[in-house]
Parts: structure tokens; sequence; C-alpha cells
């Protein structure tokens, strides 16, 4: 999670280059699909998520089971896709966590006085300090393992990126030309903020919550494989590609399938995303 | 098979025996047989590098605390006063014979005279006396040990050879307890050093010393030339072929065995269930099947409360679960169905299948008998508002994947009776404080040790009682007054038939009231590249062994 | 000068509260998970402690305290320098860690070298010409960051020990030994450090600078070239202290896999078996490695880019 750090010194002009249209229709038709997955799973799918049959265990993609079966000889497709309501339900509720966390902390310590700015220093570094991991796995052994304490945890762990990227934009903002011209002309520090600051600090932000949703998933999906993720048995994509890889020898459809749809929903959302932004890229 | 666990013992260990003899590799009953290799004269020298998924040990002395993966790693530099037969028959082993007193509160045992500790020492009647208190010691911090020798109040020594053990009531478990390498008898001059430094490198009698500790890298043991005291099953005498073993410990089960596949090392343990049916399919890697002795793997029912204080309930859950599928599918042929609370290596256990069988309209029935009449949206079923759940937290450090892949299962078939089975998995700290905390309906625990006494340890109602510690060993809190009785008097009976007859009587209390689900024997699988021969595991708790083991070309 | 002094005197006065927190966050976050030290201190699986035995681990080390007093008794052993003994293992934790540090710090810093090439590689190939590479190596950047460090390592042993037989698994011994754990570490992270790059190469090239470098004749190449190590070094100086984090949480999981004596593997199974003394012990040493970084990479980055030094930041 703290990678995101190091977005903190991507700007927003840097961030909405343009991508080809024609991946970002391909990302909206995915996005689309995604919304079908999380809405009504069953449409989409020939079978319930935790329909077991032992004796069709580990069996290959077929027409019958597109994405072949798993140890339990459920349907990988149809578990991928009833698993996609919990997964990105991890990755934005743990990305919303890091950031309001993150925003609220480098709120205070980018708009507020010299004396916030060090407090708030302080307390990122100390929760920088701490290995990342080290953070979800506390969380996870006090409060038991499970879809929301790995929500929870990986949301704390990111927080600390977060707010030192907004504190880092903020400040830039803060000590931009423009707002420096706004000050001049005797605008109000609140009027400012609201007018000039804030939405300006936006579009990094949103750039940096798509990237964050992949980024959670693959981070509880780590949880997982030190036996601490997803509670069985439910369909999850990062418990999955933990499970899998066991029979990674053996079965690989077990762990591609949805490795890819982590891989597939961190594309889509961040070229929407940046889609998104470089639109809005002309308000500064 | 399935209700004689004796005859596939023997079929187990007769083909093992046949192996290690013909210097072919060991073969596993009910699997793929391996064409045994022609015979091939051992070659002196190599070192052996043996992979461990087991936890490292904190401490080599397994005196100190006592489990398994002391044992494994100790069972290569300590040896114990008995030790088993093929058949679990009790064997001499650093003891040449030993007799009990009629009323059975004392046993002199003669220990061999030309033994020394690697550290020159001599064996003699004063070291197991010096061993058997350093156990007995709280300092010792001992657990497995301690309890083996729970009836042992002294040890006298008659003469430089002969030891007195003093009981403080019979015990007909008395051999097998001191068969585990958690009693092994080790030099009283490295005890003396203290814990710090004896826990860094026991001294024993055994095949080899350990050289170096290298710790969360690997251990390395050295050959110890003066070796000549095997135990009496032994493929040969004098030194171990090998120069030496490297030690390893690599947790992450694929990437053990990728290393064995690239030839990095030479065995492994606790191989899964998929990369052995790999393995020994297309004959690059030799498997040993070797059960733990002791209980089998079961699924504990905790019967001091509700739901499953009621015995319908129980069996309703049992009846419901559905394993065989599971089993052959997950384990792909490397495990039998148990229908027995004791290991199928123990003579003495006894299986019922009948009891066992999956029959999901007797699993309602039962139920709608019970009260457990109304089901809520989501399909399970309710009593007086209240759900039928069923607590089951599970240690990802002891099953295997398989296993939980299995508990899924259980998981699902036991919803189609109504029953919701919330798994939680934790790391081994979190499931120690789940289980001492009484926060469980279902738990499997594996428990290792030699012989039925084992059930008493399991089952017996004094183990329901938490130390103020909360450790407690009777899970199924199963509190039956008969079966203490029966438990006890087999404990202390010298009479064989009478000690086979009172627990065979006892497993049918505890399979009959539905306390336990049994899975299979406590799985215990090794992988050898076809180079290592002559490797074998103990009769006694299935560790393996190297002393007669040497790497062909 | 006088301000120089105050700022520093400053630093190191945060740096002490950044420690003390950090020791004190993780003593009683590990004190109020569930789970007996004793217990664990005693065997584990198919073991059954005896009240005497834990009675006098408890003792010995001082767990029957209340917590505050074993919190202080703490502290004090901190301030003078010591770490305390580890309860499973029976040592020093100083010694512990001493033992483990190496197997790690050679791995991190590998990895980061590793990353750091691989970044620069794709940080070119996006910014070159053609729509379709460009969206191509995005792709790849994109596909790298999100691969969980767990499924990576399996695939790299699947396919580089065990089918082509050129690197061993988990040989610790051997120099080829480091290669997967390395390039495992370093991919995901490449992933990152090529977005964030090429964000900084974009602007690059949209600065007069570059256009009157191209004016002047120079070929693009050599621009991109050029200007992608320079503008590689200053994010490279700030993420250095953030590194240390990821590295430390990467190495938990790639130590484990590949069965590497070090750190991660020593942070996880003291969490485990709520081994308190190395847990902080591991923490507390990660925190100072932190410290000590942001500290010498603010300096750094003062030297690097005057801008900042107009800026009096704590």
């Amino acid at each position: 999670m703290s990678e995101l750090e190091v977005r903190s010194t991507v700007t927003v002009e840097a961030a909405a280059r343009p991508l080809p249209r024609f991946g970002t229709v391909l990302a909206g038709l995915f996005v689309v699909f995604l919304a079908v997955a999380v809405i009504w799973p069953g449409l989409i799918t020939p079978y319930g998520p935790d329909a077991i049959a032992p004796r069709d265990a580990f069996q290959p993609p077929s027409a019958e089971h597109w994405f072949g079966t798993d140890e339990s000889g459920r349907d990988i497709y149809s578990r991928v896709i009833w698993g996609t309501a919990t997964s990105l339900l991890i990755g934005v509720t743990a990305t919303a966590i890091g950031l309001s966390l993150g925003l609220l902390l480098g709120a205070i310590g980018g708009l507020g006085g010299r004396a916030l700015d060090f407090a708030v220093g302080r307390v990122n570094e100390v929760l920088f300090a701490f290995p990342g991991l080290l953070l979800a796995l506390l969380v996870i052994v006090l409060y038991g393992p499970g879809p929301v304490t790995a929500t929870i945890a990986v949301g704390l762990s990111t927080a600390p990126g977060y707010a030192r990227i907004i504190q880092g934009e903020l400040r830039g903002i803060r000590s931009s030309g423009f707002v420096e011209a706004a000050r001049v002309l005797g605008h109000s520090s609140s009027g400012i903020i609201r007018r000039h600051i804030l939405p300006n600090a936006l579009a990094p932000i949103a750039v940096l919550a798509t990237l964050g949703v992949g980024q959670a998933i693959v981070w509880a999906s780590a949880l997982s494989y030190l036996g601490l993720g997803a509670q069985p048995p439910a369909p999850e994509w990062g418990a999955m590609l933990s499970a899998g890889r066991t029979y990674i020898t053996t079965a690989w459809w077990m762990t591609v399938f949805p490795g890819l749809m982590i891989v597939l929903t961190t594309i889509a959302t961040t070229v929407l995303g940046r889609a998104i932004t470089s639109r809005r890229g002309g308000a500064r | 098979m399935r209700s004689a666990p004796a005859s596939v013992r023997m079929n187990r260990r007769l083909l093992t025996l046949l192996a290690a003899a013909s210097g072919a590799t060991l073969l596993l009953s009910g699997c793929t047989a391996a064409a045994p290799e022609a015979a091939s004269t051992p070659t002196a020298g190599g070192t052996l590098v043996y992979a461990s998924g087991d936890a490292e040990p904190d401490c080599l002395d397994p005196h100190v605390g006592g489990n398994y993966p002391q044992a494994l790693v100790a069972g290569q530099f300590l040896e114990s006063l008995v030790s088993l037969d093929d058949d679990g028959a009790i064997i001499p082993w650093l003891a040449t014979e030993w007799t009990a007193s009629d009323d059975g509160l004392t046993w002199d045992f003669t220990l061999r005279d030309d033994v020394a500790f690697t550290d020159g020492t001599p064996l003699n009647a004063e070291a197991v006396k010096v061993n058997v208190e350093h156990l007995k010691d709280p300092d010792t911090q001992s657990s497995t040990g301690y309890l083996a020798l729970g009836k042992v109040e002294s040890v006298e020594v008659v003469d430089d050879t002969r030891a007195r053990f003093h009981l403080s009531t019979p015990d007909s478990a008395l051999l097998e307890s001191l068969a585990q390498p958690w009693v092994a008898i080790e030099s009283p001059a490295g005890i003396a050093r203290g814990m710090d430094e004896n826990c860094l490198a026991p001294i024993g009698t055994g095949p080899f010393v350990v050289e170096e500790w290298v710790q969360q890298d690997h251990l390395t043991l050295m050959r110890n030339d003066d070796y000549d005291s095997a135990p009496a099953d032994a493929a040969h005498e004098g030194a171990p072929y090998l120069e030496g073993i490297e030690w390893r410990f690599i947790p992450d089960s694929a990437s053990r065995y990728a290393a064995l596949q690239s030839g990095e090392v030479d065995v492994i343990d606790n191989a899964q269930p998929d990369t052995i049916a790999q393995a020994t399919k297309n004959g690059s890697l030799v498997e040993i099947d070797a059960p733990r002795p002791g209980a089998s793997n079961r699924i504990e029912l905790n019967s001091s409360r509700a739901p499953f204080d009621d015995v319908r309930v129980r069996e309703a859950f049992i009846r419901a679960a559905d394993v065989n599928d599971g089993i052959d599918s997950l384990f792909f042929g490397t495990a039998t169905r148990s229908y027995s609370v004791l290991s199928s290596v123990e003579p003495l256990g006894y299986s019922d299948e009948k009891l066992f069988t999956t029959d999901l309209d007797a699993a309602n029935s039962l139920l709608d008998d019970a009260g457990w009449t109304t089901r809520d949206s989501d399909g399970y079923r309710t009593k007086d508002g209240k759900r039928l759940t069923l607590r089951f937290p599970v240690s990802t450090n002891q099953s295997i994947p398989a296993e939980q892949s299995l508990f899924e299962q259980i998981q699902a078939t036991a919803k189609e009776a109504g029953f919701e089975v919330v798994i939680s998995p934790l790391d081994i700290s979190g499931w120690y404080g789940a289980l001492f905390s009484d926060s469980y309906e279902l738990v499997s625990a594996p428990y290792t040790k030699i012989g039925p006494d084992v059930l008493r340890t399991l089952y017996d109602s004094a183990g329901i009682t938490p130390a103020p510690s909360g450790y407690f060993a009777n899970l199924a809190q199963l509190n039956d007054p008969e079966l203490d009785e029966l438990l006890r008097s087999a404990a202390s009976t010298s009479d064989t038939d009478e000690r086979a007859s009172l627990y065979e009587q006892a497993q049918k209390i505890i399979l009959g009231g539905f306390y336990a689900l049994p899975l299979y024997d406590q799985q215990n699988h090794f992988l050898l590249s076809t180079s290592v021969k002559g490797a074998r595991a103990m009769p006694t708790v299935s560790t393996p062994t190297f002393a007669d083991a040497w790497l062909a070309e | 000068m006088g301000s120089a002094v105050r700022r520093t005197l400053g630093r190191l006065a945060g740096a002490l509260f950044v420690l003390w927190a950090v020791a004190t966050l993780t003593f009683f976050a590990i004190h109020l998970v569930p789970g007996d030290p004793a217990q664990a201190i005693l065997g584990g699986p198919g073991s059954q402690a005896s009240q005497e035995a834990l009675d006098r681990v408890r003792a010995d080390y001082g767990l029957d305290q209340p917590l505050l007093v074993q919190y202080f008794a703490m502290l004090g052993r901190l301030v003078t320098g010591n770490l305390g003994d580890s309860y499973a293992l029976r040592m020093p934790v100083a010694e512990l860690i001493g033992g483990q540090l190496a197997g790690t710090v050679v791995l991190a810093l590998l990895a980061l070298l590793v990353a750091w090439l691989l970044a620069i590689g794709l940080a070119l190939w996006s910014t070159g010409p053609g729509r379709a590479s460009r969206a191509v190596a995005q792709g790849v950047e994109l596909t790298a960051a999100s691969l969980p460090q767990f499924w990576l390592a399996t695939v790299l042993i699947a396919v580089f020990s065990t089918a082509l037989g050129w690197l061993p698994a988990v040989s610790t011994g051997t120099p080829t030994g480091i290669v997967l754990p390395v390039v495992t570490l370093a991919v995901p992270l490449a992933g990152f450090l090529a977005q964030l790059m090429r964000e900084h190469l974009l602007i690059a090239l949209e600065q007069p600078f570059a256009l009157s470098a191209r004016a002047r004749g120079e070929s693009a190449t050599g621009i991109r070239l050029r200007h992608a190590l320079r503008h590689a070094a200053l994010p490279g100086i700030n993420l250095s202290g953030w590194a240390v984090g990821y590295l430390i949480s990467g190495a938990v999981v790639v130590e484990t896999i590949f069965a590497r004596p070090g750190l991660g593997r020593t942070l996880l199974r003291a969490v485990e078996l709520r081994d308190v003394p190395v847990v902080l012990g591991v923490v507390l040493l990660v925190a100072l490695v932190y410290v000590v970084m942001t500290f010498v990479t603010d300096a750094l980055s003062r030297v690097a880019d005057p801008r900042l030094r107009q800026e009096a930041r704590p």
C-alpha cells in the first residue's frame, strides 16, 4: 500500500495524459461487465459459487466449465463472477478507508499551520515506520480473520501512504501561482481552499483511488497466502489465487483466472481513471 | 480393511520390511507400487539433504516442550530405552531387557554396557536416572515427556547397568511411553550444561551428532563414527554410511517439492497429496507413507453444551458431513478413510464404518426430533430463534491445504441438513486461544502418542477441566464415568487380553456416542529422491531414520 | 547555523518519539492479541504443558506481572539498549536479529537495484514513439504492479527451477539462489517505479529545455535516456524511506517461499508465537532504518533540489 506514496510527485497534468480511445472503450466495457457481476452474478453464471462436486475436482477448462474446476469441483468461472462483489468490496472499501484517513491526515497537515503539519508528520512517520504487513497481521490476529478485518487491515496500512501524497499535493497547490494570486486578490482562506485547492487536489486523488483498488485486492491476497484472508467458502479472488497456488503445477487454471481478473480490474479502473482526469485536466 | 486395522498395518509394515531388506524403496499399501529395484550394495559417504516442512524447533532437546518437529530431528542423534518393531511389539534398544514386578509398581531395566554418549560419557543406570529427573523437573519445561512419565515416581540405580523404575500406580503403557523420542536418553554431562546450551546441541548415543545449528536456515549433523547401538530391527550395525545430514527448514510446500525435483534436496517431509500422486506416478521419486501412531485425524464435536450436548444433533452432523468423495479427490489416493479414533498403526484400534455412513434424510429427521425444526431465510435450521451454528477454528499451521478444502466440503454438505459451519483459519497461537476459551463446536487437533493410552488423554473426563493455563486435551469434552473407568482400568491392567477388551469397549462408547468424526490417519508422507536407499520411518512415532541410509550413484 | 542545529535537534527528538511510539503501539497491540505466549514457549501442537512448567515460564519471563509493569520493564530495557531475550528461541533478540539481518539487507538492496533498472527500461519504452507500444508498455507496468509476490514466486520456481532447471528454488548457499527471490521482490516494485518515472519523464519532455535540445538536433532517444536517469534521481531519493517498509513486508512472503533466513520470516514467526521481544526488536529496527533514511533523504533532496531549501520544513 505504501507503494502509493511514490505517486506523491505525480502531477495532475502528467497523470492526465490521454490514452488511446479504443482502450478506454474496452476498459469501460469491462467495468460494465464487473457491474453486472456485482449486481446480478446469477445472470451470467451457470453454477452456484459454493456448489461442490468432489468427483469433478481439478477439471481443466472445457465447454462445460469455462475456467475449469477447483479442488472441490466448484466451477471457477462461477466463483470468479460471484467473487467480484466481495473482491471489489474489499478493494473499494479498503481504498476508501485508506483514502479518507489519508485525506484527513493529509488535509490537516497540508492545510493547517506548521504545528499541525509537524504533528501529522510524526503520526505519519510512526505509521510509516511500521511494516504494512505487520500492521495488517496484528489487526487480523486481533479481530479474527474475515473479509471485514482484512479490509480494515489493508485500509489502515494504506492510509499513511495516501496521507503523504495528499499532503504533498496540497502543499504543492498551496504554493502554486494561482493560489498566490487569489491570496493577493484578497480571497478568504476558506474560499481559496474550497474553490481552488480542493478541486485541484481531487484529480490526483481519483487516480490514486483507481490504482488503489487493485492493489488492495492484491494485498488482501497476500494475507490469504499467510492463511489469514477471507473465510471459506466465500469466493474471493485473492483467496482463490492463494488456494490455487498449492496446485499450480497440476491445475494452472485455478490461479490464472482469478489472477487475470485482478490484473484486468486494475488496468480497467486505471485506464478509466486517467480518462476521467484527463477530461478534468483543464481545470487548473 | 476398515474393521481390521491390524491387517492394514501388517501389510504396510511387511512391505516396508521387504523393501528395506532388498535395499529398495519403501512402498505403501493401496497405492502405486513401484517395481522393486535390484539390490545394491551400500556405499559410504555423501551428505544427505533433508527438507522439513514442520516448524523449526525452538530447542533441539525434546525433553524441553516436546513436539513433533523436535522428534523429527532428535531421532537422528538421540535414542530411547526401547523401540517398536514393525508389528508394534516392544524391542530392545538402549535397554536389553526389562521385568516388571507382580504388582506392576517396580520395573527393572538392564542397559547395554558397551554404549557411550558422543561426549564420551558412558551410558549407565545413573544416566537414566538423571534423564528421568531432568524430565520431571519443572525447570526443564517438559510437557510431552513429563506426561509420558506421569506414573514414574523415581529411578533407583541398582548397579551400573540396572535401573529400577518406581511407579505410583501400574502403567500398562510404560514401555510404549519410553519408546517415544520425547523421553530419549541424553548425556548427563550434556544436560548439566544447562538448558540454553543443551537446546543448541543435545548429546546422545545416536547415529549422528549435532555439528552446527544456523537458526532459521539449517542444521548440520555429522556421522557418529563410534555408533554401535542400533535398535534391534536395524538393517545394519555400526556407524551410518552417510557422512552427514544437512537438515533444512522449507516451510512452503510448493518450494519444498520444487527443491526435491530440482535435486537441491534429497528427502522432504509433509509432502502434499497432489505432488505425491504426481511423483509416484512417473516414478521420479519414492514415497514413504508412515501414518503417525496415537489418535487418527478426526473432528471432535464439543459435547459440553448446545447444540452438541444432544446426541441426535451430533449424529445428524456426522450423517450429514460427506467426506469420502472429498478424501478421494483431494488426497489422490494417499489417504484412506478412517472409522476409528485410533491410528491404523495401533493394534488395538477399533473401527465401525456403519456409524459413519452419510445419510442426509436421517440427519434431517434427527434434527427435526431434536427440535431444530424451523429454517431461516439462508436455509439454516433454527430453534428458539437461534441458528444452528457450529464454530470451527482451523489451524493453518496444522491443517494442510487439502484438509482445509475437505473442511469446506464438510461445510457445504452439512449446510444441506441446515448446519451453519463457520470455519475460521487461525495461526497457531490464535487457534489455541479459541480452544482454551471454549469458543468452538468443532475442532480437529492432532495427537501423536504411542499406544491406545492416548484415548485416556483425549477422552477421560479429567481432560475436560482446563488447567489454569487453559489447556485441556478432551476437546470433545466427553464426560462419561463408565468410559473413565474403562480407560483407567485399561491403563493399569497387565493382562493383554483384558487390556484389548477394555479399549474396545471404550472405543465403542466414543464412536457410538458420535463424539468424533474420524477422517484418516495423521498423514505423514516423505518423498525421497531415487538415489536415497535404506531410509525408513521408525515404527515408534514414524519419524525418519537415516542410520541405514546411503546415497546411490 | 543555529537554525540548522535546531532543526537537527528537532529531528532527533522526532525520531526518538517515533521509536517510542512504535515500541508502545507494538507492545500493546501484541498483548491485546489472543493467545498465550507461555503456551507457545512450551511446545505447540500435540504437547501439553504442565501447570508447574507454565508457572515457571511465566515467572521466568515476567509474564505474570501486570501489563503496565511489563511495559515499563520493557521501556527500561530498551533505554539501556537491551532488546531482551526471545521467548521462543531463548537467545538475546539482538543476537537473533543480527544473525538474520544480512540476508534481508542483501535481498532488499539487490531487489531495489533490479527494480530500478527494470523500471528505467519500462519507462523508456512506454514514452517511446508509437501509441500501440506505449499502450502495451503501460499494460506491462500495470500487470507487473498487480502481481502478488507469492504467486509470482511460485510461477518463477515452476518455470526456472522445475521446468528449465536453470536456477535453484531454495538454495541459500549458492550465489544463484538469490536470483528468483530478488526478481520476485523487484518486478511488482518495478511496475510502480516505471509509472512514476514515466510521469516525470513526460513532464520533462514538455519542458522548454527538452524542446530546445530537440531543436539543437539531439536524438529523441538521447534526450529520453539522459532525462530518464536524471529525473529518476529525485523520486528515487524520496522513495528510499518508504521502500524499507515495502521491502520488509515483501520479505515476509519471499523469505517464506524461498526458505531464506531473514527478518521477514523472523517477524512472521514471532507474530505467530506472540514472541513479543522479537516482534518489538524487528519493528524497532525497521523504524530506526526508516527514521535514518528519512533523515538522510531529506538532507539529500535539499541538496538535489534547491527549491526545497526555501521551504522551512521541520
